[in-house]
Parts: structure tokens; sequence; C-alpha cells
């Protein structure tokens, strides 16, 4: 499929919106549950930090979704963002007790773990995070 | 669509995607919470981080008073958000 563009307003209200538009090309290219569960929560991580630590920027938030032969990729295209390289985030300690257990870090750290490669770019003030989640091969 | 009530029995029951969007309206039936409790997954779809947040703080502060939250018909891959998260550490999960 071509590259599918939409551009969303930076509040947490677009995640319903967000969450119809994967359903729909998940549906569309017949993509298995597992996959589309896993690109819905990444987005929704992702673009849920967006929103939250750059609270003043008026600027829409661009998500971009292709699926092709095994691959879903998404982008999400942040302009005008603070340079924030989620990939070199380090993993929150889970294995602590519960008292030990400090809040925050587990969105990211969620998202790397079920997605099959996250990469970050930083350009002219633009973010662009990049997921990957590879598909069964379809029966020809 | 998300919902969250207290059944008859006090249970706390949630449905549909627990999301950060619905964070506000969770974490105010959550903070009434004073002793254990079972939260029941079985109409609940989704869930994130914002939804693992809020039911770690509650469970924190529970145990803090010798109660705690008890989670159940929690979904095959909710449970394995729950399993990367290591939610099986510090919940009880039927």
């Amino acid at each position: 499929m071509s590259i599918l563009r939409k551009n969303f307003k930076r509040h947490l209200d677009s995640l319903a919106e967000i969450f119809d538009l994967i359903d729909r090309v998940a549906k569309q290219e017949e993509v298995e549950d597992a996959a589309r569960r896993a690109i819905s929560l990444a987005v929704d991580e992702l673009f849920t930090n967006m929103v939250k630590h750059d609270s003043r920027n008026p600027g829409d938030i661009t998500v971009e979704l292709q699926v092709e032969d095994e691959t879903f990729l998404v982008r999400l295209i942040d302009r005008g963002a603070p340079p924030f390289d989620i990939t070199k985030k380090p993993d929150p300690y889970l294995g602590a007790s519960l008292d030990e257990r400090k809040p925050g870090g587990l969105g990211i750290f969620l998202t790397k773990s079920v997605l099959d490669d996250v990469q970050y770019q930083y350009q002219d003030g633009t973010s662009t995070i990049t997921l990957k989640k590879n598909l069964r091969k379809k029966n020809v | 669509m998300f919902d969250i009530r207290t059944s008859e029995s006090g249970e706390i029951v949630l449905s549909g995607r627990f999301d950060a969007a619905q964070a506000d309206k969770a974490k105010a039936v959550f903070d009434r919470l004073t002793v254990t409790t079972s939260v029941d997954f079985k109409d609940l779809v989704y869930v994130s981080s914002a939804g693992l947040g809020i039911l770690m703080a509650t469970q924190k502060r529970l145990r803090d008073k010798g109660h705690e939250l008890k989670l159940k018909n929690v979904s095959g891959h909710i449970r394995e958000v729950f399993k990367i998260a290591r939610f099986d550490l510090i919940f009880e999960i039927e």
C-alpha cells in the first residue's frame, strides 16, 4: 500500500482517532491481531509522550502508516520538538520490589519490547520515530 | 470507549481501552479505594503504561496499609503486557 499520512491534534483525545486509523489499515491489509495490537500500543505510548512532554507546541503530530510485504511501518513526525532519542533511554529495572519500583519509563520499554525495530532521527528541528513490526507471511 | 464502574460486590469492573486519555477518570475511582479490591479485566481490550501506572500506584498505596488489588479475568494479550512489565511480581493475578 502507499503511505497513509494524517495529522493529529496534539491532544490525548486524538488517541481514539489514531486507534481507529490503525484498526482500519490493519483490517484492509489483513494484518494479524497481535501485530495490530503491538503497533497500537507503541503508537499510543509515543504519541502520549509527545503530547505530555511538549504540550505548549501548537503543531500537529503526523502519523504515517504503511504495510508492505511482511512489514507494518509507522512513522511519528513531530516538528519543533526538543530532541529526545528514545532508543537511547535505559530500560527500567523491573525486577525491583513494589516499594522500589519507580513510575515512568515503562511506555518506551513496552514499545521496544513489542516491536521488531525502533529508529529515531532528529533533523532540522523535527523528530521522526520509525516503528517496525514484522508480519507473518500471507498464504499465496 | 472506556468505562470503569464498581459492582454491587465492590469489585472494580473495567471495559474498553484503558489509555492515557482515560487516566484521570480511572484514577478518580482507584484513589477512593481503601481496602483489598478485585479488579475485573474481562471486558478490557487494551491497557497502556498510563493504566499500568495507576494500577501500580494504587497497589503501593494499598500495600502500605496491609491491603492490595487483585486482578482477575485478564485476557491473553493483556497478560502479555503484564508479563513484559513484570506485574506478576507485584500483583496477584487470578
